[in-house]
């Protein structure tokens, strides 16, 4: 095997040996940056159609696995969805769908969207494409760890939709699996669906505990010289500490489907009180249904921010570069990216005031619902004040962006609803709340993935996408979206009910069957909008503008490498030498518009530049 | 321990030390191998997944309705015609810990480029681990024969079986995983492949004595881990 | 420049919107017109904050839109425009804060006079208990439940005797009385909501959850499930019929107790036996 390295030569233990890299390394002027603690990384090179492209041990490799087939799921889940729509709004076409099928699909929906697209999108995507390059590492500190991971989520996925194919269907209770419906009959799917949910949730939980620890060390342990952590890009910081919070928090999803499994296989009692159905009492006993709700919630309150964090980050960047400024106030965004991280697990329970928990805890957690509004709140200030005074370029990127921070703010501001306590009572388990976190969770999210799409494609590939489809794009997707959970939001006020199949004829429903149709039918063009990027990446893939190196005059240094793309190994020869943060733009007295993280400061002396 | 030396970089005590290495280039743990950090995060992750285990229990053991058997009668041993509380699992516990110890000290002679002896102590080491799950089988096999299962459980609260089983047999998989590392370790040793830094079967990272100190500390964790489970299961 | 007019656009359409829409609350007739007042008081300090946001984001992108030549200003940070922005922000965080928790305290706290009503759930039912002349409930066991006792009263608690057991799905209360509703549930989680009410809460197998409210509107309304509860979720309705004392009364006397049910269920038993015998 050792042929696969390019260096046989033996490299030093990156224990306690230094070893000085670089010429300059004892020069004491200007440009002085401490020589290399670590030796460089050895590298398995493959060199066969399978160690190259399928068990591919290269972190940008594995992150576009990670991104099509977090694409590939998230395609199924949109497809769920127009199914879920099509029964609501236009019931009369739906008649192939029974009441089960319409719970399946809301269940499989929920699940994919959040993890297995989501989650796997922003940090096995973005995260291995970028956080190495970001930080001028070679590649991911393990890299057979690495692809062991993917390759863990690839099952993961595999499992999750083989439940489609067993027998009762995948399980049909609801994303958040509340047992004890989820395991007992009159639930779809209540056999070997919430089985086959349960283990597909651990496998990507080990997976993930794989891929996380990869990120968190190549962050901690591999930047390259110069770069302290107040210098990385906020993406690298938005997409670490969602690791952190899901190193911390996917744990409460393993035990609580390991403990809900063992009930249903086992006969256990961990969940499960005394149950009478159809007359007969079942053989459960003594267990507490909302042990597990304080388990899920656990998880499923820092998996928001495990979703919205990377997209803090990447947003950061992109506004700062398409702006032609810094961010604005970079150790706030830093803090605050931080302090929500540390906060949201402290307000899980939010999830649960009219559950049946002790009441009592309602004002601890509306308190420490309403305290993370305060940093975030800060990151959306920072967001438009890096817009002012800049240079903005209205492109298929910044629009992204924009579409951003509309949605992110309107679904931030009915958090706030939703988060104290007694206003929640009202509009929880209502449509109020899918709107909420549609907007904030799905729509928001989704238009920085989009936004990083349009702008690291020519990284990836070396082309450009084309701006005419993607705005097309763009316009039909936010107004589109926008169109759909605005409204929603009302009918949670008329007091319309989630996870209702049909509505009935109750007054204040039919009130709202017209809306239900405009929804469905928004719902339609945006789902089919998305089929444009497909289009989009195939054609610009073939006959796309080359971009060539740096298209966007950025200072970050996945920017800078030797060739664009990248290749494996990332720099070359040599590893690049970090002078300064990532926003160095429109320095007064720098030639350019743009200074990058690698110039020294002997070039710029005639710069008013700010040291970072 | 003392700090390893850094070209160009200067230690200082205390919180200003950490602080100082926080805003530093390069690595926030300073000659921290990297392997070591991550089993040091991992173990961290590990310890959420056992306190949510530990704390369904405290959860489920209060709120169920029938009352909790009495551990010291539910694990006592008869041995001899003396009914002794406890014994197979204060002799479980003394075997766990003490291998904890040779771990210790494989670690010290794998650093010292002992072979033999690092050798010796790991499966010193991996043999305790065995002798632990060896027992835990006896205990489960014994319980199981006094009619203890997942769902039921004749001393009273079905919730006692359920935990127990659940909980105590998530601790014995990561003994049985780390006995098999444990072994693996001790071939490559023995075999040399820390010494000639050859490269790992899967991973192709070159071999170092890190590594046993590595299982060093996921062995010391899992130890620990032990104690916590000792206190809330046998003496609470 | 067309996309700053369309950000516009949709800015003041969602004021519009919001402004005109027909779908708004029902009719309120519950005594929680408080939670009303706190979800205005949202609306107006988190509709104030989205307008203002998203306004001076459309008014930067007609400012500083690119430019040849122009260079943006470089100013990392502004400590006192932080400052303020962060002190402005958690006060207003607090003026939502403070309201929302004195309404929960209110909520938390039963009035002392409030009539309790046993609400038991199954998949996919309700059935409702009132206390008799004694005013106390009998306390229930899931396993007692049969077609004979179909509370699952415990037969050896008098509190129980002369509970009174509307076995439908509808309910009646008296306007202006407060209810303190026992929630219960004999297989998974459901929730009793009406709409117009405002309150809601979880029904938990195992535990006994509760919540208060007064009606103060007589008429009819529709009882929601609003925790999925499986299938039949969707169809899982209820009644409350809120009428004047006189009316109440009269509806009450109507109702046939616990013992009354046995003695009945004891004279059927006998008949029977007789006609065996015969």
């Amino acid at each position: 095997m050792s042929e696969d390295f390019k260096d046989s030569k033996a490299i030093q233990a990156q224990s306690s040996e230094t070893i000085s890299s670089g010429a300059g390394s004892s020069s004491p002027d200007l440009d002085y940056v401490r020589p290399a603690e670590v030796g460089d990384q050895d590298l398995y090179h493959g060199h066969s159609f399978i160690t190259k492209w399928v068990f591919c041990q290269d972190a940008k490799v594995i992150g576009v696995q990670y991104f099509c087939l977090a694409t590939f799921t998230g395609i199924i889940g949109l497809i769920l969805s127009w199914l879920m729509r099509l029964q609501l709004g236009y019931p009369e076409a739906a008649g192939f769908m029974t009441a089960e099928h319409y719970y399946q699909f809301v269940t499989m929906h929920g699940m994919i969207m959040v993890v297995y697209f989501l989650t796997a999108l922003f940090l096995g995507g973005f995260g291995n494409y970028l956080i190495p390059l970001m930080v001028g590492a070679r590649d991911m500190v393990f890299p057979y760890l690495n692809m062991v991971s993917f390759w863990m989520f690839f099952v993961a996925v595999g499992v999750l939709l083989a439940s489609f194919f067993v027998p009762g269907g995948p399980t049909g209770s609801g994303w958040t699996l509340y047992p004890p419906q989820a395991i007992l009959e009159g639930t779809p799917g209540s056999g070997m669906g919430i089985i086959l949910m349960c283990v597909s949730l651990i496998l990507f939980v080990a997976g993930f505990t794989m891929g996380g620890l990869n990120y968190l060390i190549t962050v901690l342990q591999a930047r390259t010289r110069g770069m302290t952590l107040m210098r990385m890009p906020l993406t690298v910081w938005g997409i670490f500490t969602a690791t952190v919070l899901a190193m911390l928090a996917f744990p409460a999803l393993l035990v609580g489907s390991l403990m809900m499994m063992l009930d249903k296989l086992l006969g256990t009692s961990f969940f499960m009180p005394t149950i009478l159905k159809a007359g007969e009492v079942l053989e459960y006993g003594g267990g507490s249904p909302i042990l597990f709700q304080h388990l899920f919630w656990f998880f499923g309150h820092p998996e928001v921010y495990i979703v919205a964090l990377p997209a803090f980050g990447i947003i950061s960047d992109l506004i700062s570069v398409h702006s032609r400024k810094n961010i604005f106030g970079y150790r706030m965004m830093v803090w605050a990216i931080v302090i929500i991280g540390a906060l949201s697990f402290f307000v899980w329970a939010h999830h649960m005031y009219v559950s049946g928990m002790n009441p009592w805890f309602g004002f601890f957690f509306a308190t420490t619902t309403l305290i993370i509004a305060v940093p975030t709140a800060m990151k959306v200030y920072n967001w438009i004040l890096t817009l002012w005074r800049g240079n903005i370029r209205m492109n298929t990127v910044m629009l992204w962006c924009l579409g951003f921070i509309v949605t992110f703010v309107n679904g931030g501001i009915t958090g706030i609803f939703l988060g104290n306590v007694s206003v929640d009572v009202p509009l929880s388990d209502t449509y109020f709340v899918i709107a909420h976190f549609h907007m904030v969770m799905g729509i928001a999210p989704l238009m920085v993935i989009m936004g990083a799409v349009y702008h690291w494609f020519p990284l990836v590939t070396g082309k450009f996408l084309s701006e005419k489809l993607g705005k097309w794009h763009f316009w039909l997707t936010f107004l589109g979206a926008y169109s759909i959970y605005f409204p929603m939001h009302y009918l949670g006020f008329i007091g319309v009910p989630r996870r209702y199949f049909e509505m009935y004829d109750s007054p204040y429903m039919t009130s709202a069957v017209g809306m239900n149709e405009f929804i469905s039918t928004a719902a339609f063009i945006v789902g089919a909008a998305q089929f444009i990027l497909i289009y989009n990446i195939i054609k610009s893939l073939k006959i796309g503008k080359a971009a060539g190196k740096n298209p966007w005059q950025a200072n970050s240094l996945e920017w800078l490498t030797p060739t664009v793309p990248p290749e494996h190994g990332n720099w070359g020869d040599r590893l690049p030498v970090v002078h300064r943060w990532a926003y160095d733009y429109s320095v007064p007295g720098a030639k350019e518009d743009f200074i990058t993280q690698t110039t020294p400061p002997s070039e710029v002396t005639d710069s008013k530049v700010e040291k970072t | 321990m003392s700090d390893p030396k850094i070209e160009g970089y200067e230690f200082k005590p205390g919180f200003s030390g950490m602080a100082a290495d926080t805003a530093s280039d390069q690595t926030m743990f300073k000659g921290v191998h990297w392997g070591k950090a991550m089993m040091w995060i991992f173990l961290l992750s590990d310890t959420f997944i056992f306190s949510c285990f530990l704390i369904s229990y405290m959860k489920g053991r209060g709120s169920t309705p029938v009352e909790w058997p009495n551990p010291s009668e539910v694990f006592g041993l008869h041995v001899f015609g003396v009914d002794v509380p406890l014994l197979l699992i204060a002799i479980m516990t003394f075997v766990l810990i003490t291998s904890s110890g040779t771990m210790a000290l494989a670690v010290k002679y794998g650093y010292e480029k002992n072979r033999k002896m690092c050798g010796w102590l790991i499966l010193a080491t991996a043999i305790g681990g065995l002798t632990f799950v060896g027992m835990q089988a006896f205990e489960w096999s014994k319980l199981i024969h006094e009619g203890v299962r997942p769902w039921e459980n004749p001393f009273g609260a079905p919730q006692f079986g359920s935990f127990f089983f659940m909980i105590t047999g998530f601790h014995g998989t990561h003994v049985s995983i780390g006995v098999i590392f444990l072994f693996i370790y001790a071939y490559k040793t023995f075999a040399g492949h820390y010494d000639e830094q050859k490269r790992g079967w899967f991973t192709s990272i070159r071999g170092d004595y890190v590594e046993i100190e590595i299982l060093g500390l996921y062995w010391h964790f899992v130890d620990l881990v032990w104690v916590f489970i000792f206190a809330f299961f046998y003496l609470w | 420049m067309h996309a700053g007019i369309i950000f516009f656009l949709v800015i003041l359409g969602s004021v519009l919107f919001h402004i005109f829409t027909p779908w708004y609350w029902t009719d309120i007739a519950s005594n929680w017109g408080s939670m009303d007042d706190t979800i205005t008081l949202t609306f107006w300090i988190g509709g104030g904050v989205f307008v203002a946001v998203c306004l001076f984001m459309v008014y930067c992108v007609f400012k500083f839109s690119y430019k040849e030549g122009r260079k943006a200003e470089y100013k990392p940070e502004d400590k006192k425009l932080e400052r303020i922005l962060t002190w402005a922000t958690t006060l207003g965080v607090a003026a939502l804060l403070a309201p929302g928790l004195i309404v929960w305290n209110q909520y938390v706290n039963v009035p002392k006079n409030a009539l309790e009503i046993d609400v038991m759930a199954w998949q996919w039912g309700w059935q409702y208990r009132l206390p008799g002349e004694d005013g106390k409930l009998g306390t229930t066991k899931i396993v007692n439940i049969n077609d004979n006792n179909p509370f699952g009263i415990n037969l050896e608690d008098s509190n129980g005797k002369d509970d009174v057991m509307i076995q439908s799905d509808v309910i009646n209360l008296k306007n202006n009385r407060p209810v303190k509703i026992l929630l219960r549930s004999v297989d998974v989680l459901h929730n009793w909501y009406v709409p117009q009410f405002r309150a809601k809460m979880d029904a938990v197998p195992g535990v006994v959850t509760y919540y208060w409210f007064e009606p103060n509107k007589v008429g009819k309304y529709e009882v929601l499930c609003a925790e999925y509860c499986g299938v039949g979720h969707y169809a899982m309705r209820g009644g409350v019929i809120v009428q004047s004392e006189q009316d109440y009364e009269n509806w009450l006397q109507g109702q046939q107790t616990f013992s009354e049910l046995i003695v009945k269920q004891k004279k059927i038993e006998l008949n029977e036996t007789k006609l065996v015998k015969k």
